[in-house]
């Protein structure tokens, strides 16, 4: 159902007690930075903006390689929240080396399984935004993509 | 609406402000604030840091943000999970508070310091939750979180233990002296005493029903409380999210809201926590005993059948 590095990231999630819980979701959100664009690295789409979702601004970057499978970058202002930044580093390595279309289809009930329940409230809403975003830049890809073969096949 | 003042007495050293006090009921146009024991700065905190009767206190909107790093000896006190009740939405009952500041080494004379994200809403929310206890000796940490990291002062992860007190559970909370009920909201609009709509511009006018990076926050309808005044939150602070001074603070409160030290005042948001700001900037900046925090706010109001509002500014 899900892609599998993902899988294994809410697995371990669901095993833990509340309080490693949280200290893991810290530990992703300090490896946030690990996941912004690396020097020379030449995307498909990059998307930077500061939505009303979110309190700063928010970039994705998707790379898809030769084998169809994408890899998201993301950079994140300094205002985005805790939770926020460690999803995003969640989904950047879990979703890394599904397909666009995969990623497309994910349903996001795995959200509460990660950060549980007692975290998902108003005022952390935002820990759906990043998948949203991510979301977001898969479709542009796919719409482009489905456009570039239409107009090759007419 | 004849009430009981609420003590806003905050120790033994907050006696000697009394004189303050009676001369800010006489000028309102202060140059110092009514209780400036409230407030502490980043250097006199980082120089108290190991006080025995201190207990610091990280609030934020960041659910996760003490645990990335707090003050050393902060204890983290969750607007959510700590403070308000799992089932009903209202704050939790005494006992549970006498637990509550038992498990975080506080006694009932122990100087909490509040300070948290967001300027301090949620320190002030807490601050006055506290309160609503009966807590005494709470302060807050002008400035706030960003402060102390904008000025690289020391932070760690290691997560305080307290020897557990006998804080003994209070008698009642103070829900009449410092908290309005939508019933209270009503009868204040009615009777047009001053009403603080504390909100963005945007909010107030009814242009958006939410705030600004918050849609997921939305109500059934924008506007404001019939009467309301608009000082947004962030009128009483500075860039740095410092408080102004009093004599700017009367300038905006009392000439530019018509608040009166004379006539009790009702301040409100969405949620309850940037009204704490204000309602801690009149209680204890301003000096005020009058003001109570309506923290039912627009989510109640903007959803509650049978409530007026008024649009425009």
């Amino acid at each position: 159902m899900y892609p599998e590095k993902l899988q294994n990231i809410i697995e371990l999630f669901e095993t833990l007690p509340e309080v490693e819980r949280r200290e893991t979701l810290v530990a992703y959100s300090d490896s946030a930075p690990k996941q912004e664009p690396r020097p020379n690295e030449k995307f498909d789409l990059e998307d930077v903006r500061k939505d009303e979702e979110c309190a700063d601004k928010v970039g994705v970057y998707l790379l898809v390689d030769d084998k169809g499978r994408a890899h998201v970058r993301m950079t994140l202002g300094p205002e985005v929240q805790t939770l926020t930044r460690a999803m995003s580093s969640i989904l950047c390595k879990g979703l890394d080396g599904a397909t666009p279309q995969e990623i497309l289809d994910l349903p996001s009930d795995f959200v509460t399984r990660i950060v549980g329940a007692e975290l998902v409230r108003v005022r952390s809403q935002t820990t759906y935004y990043v998948l949203t975003r991510i979301k977001g830049i898969c479709k542009v890809y796919l719409d482009r993509q489905r456009a570039t073969e239409v107009r090759l096949q007419a | 609406m004849q009430r009981n003042p609420v003590p806003v007495q905050l120790d033994e050293s907050s006696c000697h402000r009394q004189s303050a006090v009676d001369h800010f009921y006489m000028n309102t146009n202060p140059t110092e604030y009514a209780h400036p024991e409230a407030l502490v700065g980043t250097d006199w905190l980082e120089q108290h840091l190991n006080d025995g009767d201190i207990r610091i206190v990280e609030s934020n909107e960041d659910i996760l943000l003490y645990d990335t790093g707090h003050i050393p000896g902060a204890v983290h006190i969750d607007w959510r999970a700590d403070l308000q009740d799992p089932v009903i939405r209202d704050y939790i009952a005494p006992d549970k508070f006498a637990e509550l500041c038992s498990r975080n080494g506080i006694g009932p004379e122990t100087t909490c310091v509040f300070y948290g994200d967001k300027a301090n809403w949620w320190a002030c929310y807490a601050l006055w939750a506290f309160r609503l206890f009966g807590h005494k000796n709470v302060k807050i940490l002008n400035g706030g979180r960003d402060k102390w990291k904008a000025e690289n002062r020391p932070t760690t992860r290691d997560v305080p233990k307290y020897p557990a007190t006998e804080y003994p559970v209070p008698a009642k909370r103070m829900d009449k002296e410092i908290r309005a009920f939508v019933d209270e909201a009503l009868a204040q609009s009615h009777a047009k005493k001053p009403l603080i709509d504390v909100r963005s511009p945007g909010e107030f006018k009814g242009e958006i029903t939410h705030m600004a990076e918050y849609p997921q926050e939305g109500v059934l309808r924008g506007g404001h409380i019939p009467g309301a005044k608009s000082v947004p939150w962030k009128t009483a602070t500075k860039e740095d999210n410092t408080f102004k001074s009093a004599a700017e603070l009367a300038k905006i409160y009392f000439e530019g809201a018509g608040v009166k030290p004379e006539v009790d005042t009702v301040v409100y948001c969405r949620i309850g926590e940037r009204s704490s700001h204000t309602w801690f900037v009149l209680t204890y900046l301003l000096g005020l005993d009058n003001v109570r925090n309506y923290d039912g706010s627009w989510t109640e109001w903007g959803n509650k059948v049978g409530a007026p509002i008024e649009k425009g500014a």
